[in-house]
């Protein structure tokens, strides 16, 4: 084997006194090749961004400090690099791709400009037609329109694509990835992630690609590092690693992973209907002002759909398709502007304010943050209690209630009395689920109760999810972006796409036989899709 | 609570702002004791320098100074402290309405603030007072009229992103009603910038309740640190200390509670805390 790239020796990085372990990274080692691509998996906090930003010399310093180890990189220690040494490298011989676009570029510089920015600064010639060149690798559609534009004026995926070819402006020989499609949809990001093939394989790159999903992993890398608790526990080729797992870690994370092969369900043909959407429609309108046009938004348009008892439809959909504003106007939150819900067959937008009260104790919700949807400041036990104790039931009872409620959830009930920020998120979107069965609901509407956690803890949250709907037979509107997510949970499933319902039907049939062209191009675009089919 | 004491200890400064602030409390509380004649008699002859027979000498009818303070303590902070009650109340009514439920009630209430903010607050603040005439009550009233809208505007802004949170959403799909929602769900979630707020506005209610009684209108009854000023400019190159050290006093508390404030921001916004002093 040619000599590595990048060589990471025994690297030990210290986090600041007090925090939950000594170390953020502990003796991690690996070699990044040249023309490779190695990723970096783990779970929130692993060490695998601390790790990446070690690799850059982006560490927080001086709270967080590598205490050990190095970091070779042409037989040099980087670690031992003065700041003015760093800035030499980074950008010439290191690009970096951050996991926000909408963040990492600056909304008043022309993106054109942005670029170039990172070619002068460098002291490179030939500005305007390299950047032009650049917006070609990167495969963004008319580069010379887009040499004028705003960064405000491009896509999340366009946007991505800007810092790809801001990072490779100066062709390094090191690209490293921080969760770079995290925040993208699936269709974009199995775009970029081919984008960042093409270009790894086209320059012999090698590759730092930092990620929590092991799709991505399947999609993307040559080899793979696991890491858990600031160490590698597990470092080897790809099939090696997600075909044979040897450390028991990995082999969790693995199973974790939902299959996209629906299991076989039950049909409920006969169940009553507890919910019926009909026609329904949302439209936002900002308000004009004295110089500004109203802008009018079509966020959902004509959405008919029908769920019955102890049945779970899943809502799914990539952002801005209208799968959320639907389950709002659903539990009425927002106010929609046309068509029926009807509950038991009573039509809930006949209702306002106080009237619609007896109908919030029989469909609640279960929220998507588990950071934001509790309340810091009340104890667990309020929490729960509130909504019981808003349609008038004792305190005590209430409180005897939460704790039931809190063990039903798999929590221990003497928690009743810490504050939300004493739990993980994984507990917290126990709490949230607890909040939401307080007052017996018929009906849930889950909109991405696990996509802000972990793969294994959003295992644990979507087993008992099943595991409370089939004791109590509720229904529910489940409403993800991911359809591993959907294939696992969902009886039926209705597809939307810009504000409409394009494709609905059993979760089975539409995984297996998609009928409309962009639930293909969804379903082809999960990352790692041909590795689970080999699998299973 | 001793989480927050122990953050606010490590501001150094806050911590002698509260230890300075308690002595002027203590002063004020006890300035019966100290000094029971009324601080407006003749106590000796006028014009004595200070450190003689009295210790911040007397003033041009024969006053005690120090009784003067001692006692304008207990005025300062009455009207700062009342004052601001008066001004965070009204604020936090204001405020907490129009940003929780936006809208028309937002555009009424947010336009009616800009009035209040329109007119100079000094200037508004002599035109009420000298049409209620000069007493303690309408002094009051009068710097919690000028003083309410930053606190309105504050809390406005707290709680429009506070209502999108999706806790309060929460509370919406659990059945609670505005009011307790209001109250127990958002209003504990935006206290800490309006504490912080009050802090530094008792300090300025006091600086202008010692501006109104510079001018003459303050509470003819009323010993005040501003009216000792006032009435001792005319022979401020006579006898410097007559003005001197009630300003001195004014200077000391109006830093003490700056210091408190500063202090209690940082306490209670840790984060931000530690990055400004990283």
């Amino acid at each position: 084997m040619t000599e590595p790239l990048l060589s990471v020796r025994d690297l030990t990085i210290d986090l600041p006194p007090g925090s939950d372990r000594p170390h953020a990274v502990e003796n991690v080692s690996f070699d990044l090749h040249e023309n490779e691509i190695l990723c970096l998996v783990g779970e929130s906090g692993s060490g695998k961004s601390l790790t990446a930003a070690a690799v850059m010399g982006l560490l927080p310093q001086p709270s967080v400090r590598p205490s050990g180890g190095e970091l070779l990189f042409e037989g040099r220690d980087l670690l031992k690099l003065s700041e003015e040494e760093w800035r030499g490298l980074r950008g010439r011989r290191f690009g970096m791709i951050f996991q926000e676009p909408m963040t990492a570029l600056n909304p008043v510089m022309r993106v054109s400009d942005q670029i170039l920015e990172v070619l002068q600064a460098h002291g490179e010639a030939g500005g305007e037609d390299r950047v032009t060149e650049l917006l070609q690798a990167v495969n963004l559609p008319d580069p010379e329109r887009l040499r004028s534009a705003y960064p405000h004026h491009l896509s999340g995926g366009q946007r991505q694509r800007v810092m790809i070819a801001m990072a490779l402006a100066l062709r390094p020989t090191i690209l490293i990835a921080d969760e770079p499609t995290t925040a993208l949809d699936v269709t974009t990001q199995a775009q970029i992630l081919a984008l960042i093939r093409q270009l790894q394989s086209e320059r012999q790159m090698g590759v730092l690609f930092i990620t929590h999903d092991f799709g991505v992993v399947a999609e993307i890398a040559d080899r793979v590092a696991v890491m858990q608790h600031g160490r590698i526990v597990e470092l080897g080729a790809k099939e090696q690693v997600l075909e044979a797992p040897t450390h028991d870690y990995t082999k969790r994370l693995i199973q974790a992973v939902p299959t996209l092969d629906p299991p076989e369900r039950r049909p409920l043909d006969r169940a009553l209907t507890v919910l019926s959407v009909k026609g329904l429609g949302k439209t936002y309108r900002t308000a004009g002002g004295l110089f500004r046009p109203r802008r009018v938004v079509t966020a959902a348009k004509n959405v008919t759909l029908s769920i019955r008892k102890g049945e779970t439809l899943g809502l799914v959909g990539e952002s801005g398709s209208g799968k959320t504003t639907v389950g709002r106007c659903v539990i009425r939150l927002i106010d929609s502007d046309a068509g029926r819900i009807d509950f038991h067959g009573v039509d809930l937008n006949a209702f306002r304010g106080r009237a619609l009260r007896p109908y919030r104790k029989r469909v609640q919700m279960i929220f998507q943050d588990p950071y934001a949807s509790l309340n810091p400041r009340h104890k667990v036990g309020d929490i729960i209690a509130a909504g019981p104790i808003a349609f008038g039931t004792a305190k005590p009872d209430a409180v005897k209630r939460a704790q039931e409620l809190l063990s039903l959830v798999g929590l221990d009930p003497s928690v009743i009395d810490r504050y939300p920020h004493e739990f993980s998120g994984g507990q917290r979107q126990r709490i949230g689920i607890a909040r939401a069965l307080a007052l017996q609901p018929e009906l849930l509407i889950a909109d991405e109760p696990v996509s802000a956690l972990d793969v294994s803890v959003q295992a644990q949250v979507l087993d008992l999810l099943a595991d409370i709907k089939r004791r109590l037979n509720l229904s529910m509107l489940f409403i993800t972006h991911d359809l591993r997510v959907a294939a696992q949970v969902c009886d039926r499933v209705a597809v939307m796409y810009q504000g409409e319902i394009v494709e609905q039907g059993s979760t089975g049939e539409l995984f297996r036989h998609p009928s409309h062209p962009y639930t293909r191009t969804l379903l082809d675009a999960i990352p790692g899709k041909h590795w689970r089919a080999r699998r299973a | 609570m001793r989480e927050f004491w122990q953050r606010y200890r490590r501001n150094k400064g806050a911590v002698v702002g509260l230890a300075v602030l308690a002595f002027i409390v203590l002063i004020a509380a006890a300035a019966p004791l100290v000094y029971p004649a009324s601080p407006w008699e003749m106590a000796g002859a006028p014009f004595q320098r200070p450190f003689g027979e009295f210790p911040l000498g007397t003033d041009m009818l024969g006053r005690n100074i120090l009784s003067g303070i001692v006692h304008g303590a207990r005025v300062s902070l009455m009207v700062g402290i009342v004052s601001t009650f008066f001004a965070v109340t009204l604020g936090l009514a204001l405020g907490a309405l129009a940003g929780y439920f936006g809208g028309v009630i937002d555009d009424a209430l947010m336009r009616f603030t800009e009035f209040f903010q329109t007119i100079p607050s000094f200037v508004f603040a002599i035109v009420l007072v000298a049409i209620f005439r000069p007493s303690i009550a309408s002094i009051v009233a009068a710097i919690a009229v000028v003083s309410w809208p930053p606190v309105a505007r504050l809390v406005r802004g707290e709680f429009l992103s506070l209502r999108r949170r999706e806790f309060v959403q929460a509370a919406v799909v659990v059945g609670e009603t505005h009011l307790r929602i209001i109250l127990g769900q958002i209003l504990p979630n935006a206290l800490s910038p309006v504490i912080v707020m009050a802090s530094l506005m008792i300090a300025s209610a006091i600086l202008l309740e010692s501006a109104l009684s510079f001018l003459g209108l303050g509470d003819p009854n009323m010993m005040s640190w501003g009216y000792m000023i006032g009435a001792s400019r005319s022979v401020i190159r006579q006898a410097w200390w007559m003005s001197t050290f009630p300003g001195v006093a004014i200077l000391i508390t109006v830093l003490a509670l700056n210091l408190v404030g500063e202090g209690l921001s940082d306490a209670m916004n840790p984060r931000l805390a530690r990055k400004g002093r990283a």
